[in-house]
C-alpha cells in the first residue's frame, strides 16, 4: 500500500519541452547559455566539487529525457555526472540524447569564465539563472569564501521544494483559448551557413546607466530600445538586400510570466510575443520603431490574453485524441507546426533575462554576467543580453556567415552616443 | 585600447580584426597582443555529422526481411507462379528510393539519384514482364514511357526549385511539359498497339496546355498585368 502513495520519480514535459523535444534533431538544439566572468581564473576542482553539490537541490536539472510511446518524459538521471568541462570556440552544441551521460546541461570553464549551457525543454532563463547563481555561491563557497543563502541563492542544505518542480503552466491555464491568426512570413534575415557545427558569437559591453539615459531619451525601457534598434538593423538588411516585396520584420521575445503568474517554478514558464514592422507601409524612424514596439509590449502584455495564449498550448497536451497518437507521428507534425508558428513569422529572437543580481558578498568575485541563444533552425543570428552592475552584455550569436546585422546594431549605438567594446570568437 | 576605424567599437587587445566589419586592427601604439589569452577559447570540439546509417540499416533490415520471407513462402504457397518477384522487385526498388538518398543527401548527387530511381522502376516493371512473359510491351511501351517520365523529373528537377524560377514561370514549365508528356504517352501507345501514330487525346491535353501557357507567359512578361493578377487576387 504504501508503494501506491509513493511519488513517481518521473514526470511529463511541459508544454514549451514538449516542443523543444520534438523539433530535436543531431543537428539542432534548443539550447542557450549563461556564463559568469570572474575575476580570478577557475579552479575546476572546486567547480566541479560545487556541481556535485548543487545538483541535487535542483533535480529538474539533474534529469534524463525518456522517449514514451505517445510522449516524452524526464526521469532522474542516475548515470555519473554532469562532469565539468573545458570550453569550446563552438559553443551550444546540439544536445544528442544518449551522448554524454544523457545529461541535459553542460558545465564549462575557460580562464575566468564559467558557463552553464541548458537545452531548452528541461527549463527557460529564469529558472537557469537561479541554478546558475546558487552553483556560483557554493562554487566561490568551496574557494574559501562567506557567502550567504537569500538573494536568489537556494539552500543546498535544504530538500528542494515541491512548488520547484511544478509545470506552472497547467496550474494557471484557464478556460478560454486564443487562437491568433497565422502571422505572415518574417523576413528570414540568413546568410550562407557555416560549416557544420560553428557558432559564431558576436558580444557587446555597453555600460548600463548610459544606455539607460539613452533608452529614456526614446522614453522607452532598454528592452525596448534594443528591440527597437534590431527590428531596425533588420529593415536595414532587407533593404540593402533589394527585395522586390519586401517582407515584415519581427523578432521573438520570450516574456518571463513570473511576475504575472506568481510561480516559484524552475521550469519553462515563457510566452513569446512579436513586435514587428511592416516595411511596405513606408519608412519607419527609429522613434516610430521604438513607439510601434512599446505600444504592441503594452496592448499584449495581459494576464488575461497572456493566460489565453498558453492554455491553446496546455489544450494541446491535454488533448485526449493527441494523447493516443503515437510519438513517431506526432513529432513530425509538431515539428512542421514549430515552423509554421514559431520559425517562419520570426526573422530572430531578442531575449533579456534583465539583470543578474547576486549577494553582496558574491559581487567583487564576478566581472560580468553574458548570456546566448545556440542555434537557430536557420542561418540567422539571435540576439540575447543580460547585466549585472554597471556592465550590459549584448550576444549575437549565430551559424550564418554574415555579421551585418551585429555591424549595424553595435554602430547604431554607438552613433546613439553608446561606448561599446566588441569580443567575438569569429577567426575571419 | 584599439578601436575600429569603420563601426567605433572598441576592440579587445588580442583581435587582430574587428569582427563586425573585418577591418584589420592597426595600431602603432598598441599592436595586437598575441600572448594574452583570447576572450573565447580557439580550440574547436567537433561535432560529429548527424549519421543516418542507423535509419539506413533499419530500412534495409526491414526490406531485405520482406524480401527473404516472401522468397521462401514461395517455395510453400503458389509455387507455380514466381509471386514473390513482385515483392522482392517493390523492396528492391522501395532500398534504391530511400536508403541512398540518407547515405548522400547531396545536392550534387540529384542527377545520379534520379537515374537510379527511374532504373529502379524500369527493373521493377520488368519483373513483372518476366512473370507475364511480356517483353514485347515491356520494351516498346512501359519502358520508353518510364524514361519519358525520367526525363521530365530531370527536366523539373533541373529548372525548378527555391529561388531558381518566379512562381508563373514554374507553374509555365510545369504546364508544359505536362502537355509534352501526354502527346509523347499517346505516341507510344498508338505505336504499340496500332502500329502508327494519330494523335486525339492528348492533342486536347496539349491544347489545354497551350490555352493555360499563353495567359500566364503574358502576366509574367507584362508588369502591370502581374499586379493587376495580384491585386485582384489578394496575393
Amino acid at each position: 500500500m504504501a508503494r501506491k502513495h509513493e511519488k513517481p520519480s518521473w514526470y511529463p514535459l511541459d508544454n514549451a519541452g514538449v516542443l523543444y523535444s520534438a523539433i530535436q534533431k543531431d543537428q539542432y538544439s534548443a539550447v542557450y547559455r549563461f556564463s559568469a566572468l570572474m575575476t580570478e581564473p577557475v579552479d575546476p576542482a572546486a567547480l566541479q566539487r560545487a556541481v556535485e553539490k548543487t545538483m541535487p537541490r535542483f533535480p529538474g536539472f539533474g534529469v534524463r529525457l525518456r522517449r514514451g510511446v505517445f510522449w516524452c518524459y524526464f526521469e532522474p538521471n542516475p548515470n555519473p555526472g554532469p562532469f565539468v568541462k573545458q570550453d569550446m570556440a563552438n559553443p551550444c552544441q546540439p544536445i544528442r540524447f544518449h551522448e554524454d551521460n544523457d545529461w541535459l546541461i553542460r558545465i564549462l570553464y575557460y580562464e575566468k569564465r564559467i558557463s552553464l549551457e541548458v537545452f531548452h525543454a528541461v527549463s527557460d532563463g529564469a529558472g537557469s539563472v537561479v541554478f546558475l547563481r546558487t552553483l556560483l555561491a557554493v562554487y566561490l563557497r568551496e574557494l574559501g569564501c562567506q557567502i550567504p543563502n537569500g538573494d536568489g541563492v537556494l539552500d543546498i542544505t535544504q530538500p528542494p521544494r515541491r512548488e520547484e518542480l511544478e509545470d506552472a503552466y497547467t496550474r494557471y491555464a484557464g478556460n478560454r483559448v486564443l487562437r491568433g491568426k497565422l502571422e505572415k512570413t518574417a523576413f528570414p534575415n540568413v546568410s550562407p551557413p557555416e560549416p557544420f557545427y560553428t557558432l559564431n558569437v558576436t558580444m557587446g559591453m555597453v555600460p548600463l546607466d548610459h544606455l539607460r539615459e539613452v533608452a529614456r531619451g526614446y522614453q522607452a525601457t532598454i528592452t525596448e530600445y534594443l528591440t527597437a534598434v534590431i527590428l531596425q538593423c533588420l529593415l536595414e538588411n532587407q533593404a540593402a538586400r533589394h527585395f522586390r516585396h519586401p517582407q515584415p520584420v519581427a523578432l521573438a521575445i520570450p516574456i518571463n510570466l513570473r511576475p504575472w503568474f506568481p510561480t516559484e517554478t524552475l521550469r519553462n514558464f515563457i510566452l513569446t510575443m512579436r513586435p514587428s514592422i511592416d516595411p511596405t507601409l513606408g519608412e519607419y524612424t527609429l522613434p516610430e520603431i521604438v513607439r510601434q514596439v512599446q505600444n504592441y509590449m503594452r496592448l499584449h502584455t495581459n494576464r488575461q490574453e497572456m493566460r489565453a495564449k498558453f492554455t491553446g498550448n496546455v489544450r494541446f497536451t491535454t488533448n485526449r485524441f493527441l494523447q493516443i497518437v503515437p510519438l513517431v507521428l506526432k513529432n513530425p507534425v509538431m515539428a512542421f507546426s514549430y515552423h509554421l508558428v514559431g520559425v517562419r513569422p520570426f526573422s530572430g529572437t531578442y531575449t533579456n533575462p534583465g539583470v543578474f543580481q547576486v549577494p553582496q558578498e558574491m559581487e567583487p568575485h564576478i566581472q560580468r554576467m553574458e548570456v546566448m541563444l545556440g542555434q537557430a533552425t536557420r542561418p540567422s543570428p539571435h540576439c540575447a543580453s543580460i547585466s549585472y552592475g554597471n556592465t550590459m552584455v549584448i550576444t549575437f550569436a549565430g551559424t550564418g556567415t554574415s555579421s551585418e546585422t551585429e555591424r549595424r546594431f553595435f554602430t547604431h549605438l554607438v552613433r546613439d552616443g553608446l561606448p561599446v567594446k566588441v569580443e567575438s570568437n569569429r577567426t575571419r | 585600447m584599439s578601436y575600429c576605424v569603420n563601426c567605433g567599437v572598441e576592440l579587445d587587445a588580442t583581435a587582430s580584426f574587428c569582427p563586425l566589419c573585418h577591418t584589420p586592427v592597426c595600431n602603432p601604439n598598441q599592436p595586437v597582443d598575441e600572448t594574452s589569452p583570447k576572450p573565447f577559447p580557439t580550440e574547436r570540439k567537433e561535432v560529429p555529422p548527424a549519421s543516418k546509417l542507423q535509419g539506413a540499416i533499419l530500412i534495409s533490415t526491414i526490406l531485405a526481411s520482406v524480401a527473404v520471407c516472401c522468397g521462401v513462402l514461395n517455395y510453400f504457397l503458389r509455387t507455380q507462379r514466381i509471386w514473390c518477384l513482385y515483392v522482392i522487385g517493390a523492396a528492391l526498388m522501395i532500398w534504391i528510393w530511400t536508403v541512398p538518398p540518407l547515405l548522400h543527401h547531396k545536392k550534387d548527387t540529384f542527377r545520379l539519384q534520379l537515374l537510379a530511381d527511374i532504373l529502379a522502376i524500369a527493373v521493377y516493371v520488368s519483373l513483372i514482364a518476366v512473370d507475364l512473359d511480356g517483353w514485347d510491351w515491356y520494351w516498346h511501351l512501359a519502358l520508353p514511357i518510364i524514361l519519358l517520365l525520367g526525363a521530365l523529373f530531370f527536366f523539373w528537377g533541373l529548372t525548378l526549385g527555391p529561388g531558381k524560377r518566379s512562381t508563373l514561370t514554374s507553374i509555365t514549365l510545369v504546364v508544359g511539359s505536362i502537355g509534352v508528356f501526354a502527346t509523347g504517352v499517346e505516341r507510344f501507345l498508338d505505336l504499340f498497339f496500332r502500329g502508327s501514330w494519330s494523335p486525339s487525346w492528348s492533342l486536347i491535353v496539349l491544347a489545354v496546355c497551350v490555352i493555360l501557357i499563353i495567359p500566364l507567359t503574358v502576366v509574367r512578361r507584362v508588369p502591370a498585368l502581374r499586379e493587376e493578377v495580384r491585386r485582384r487576387f489578394h496575393l
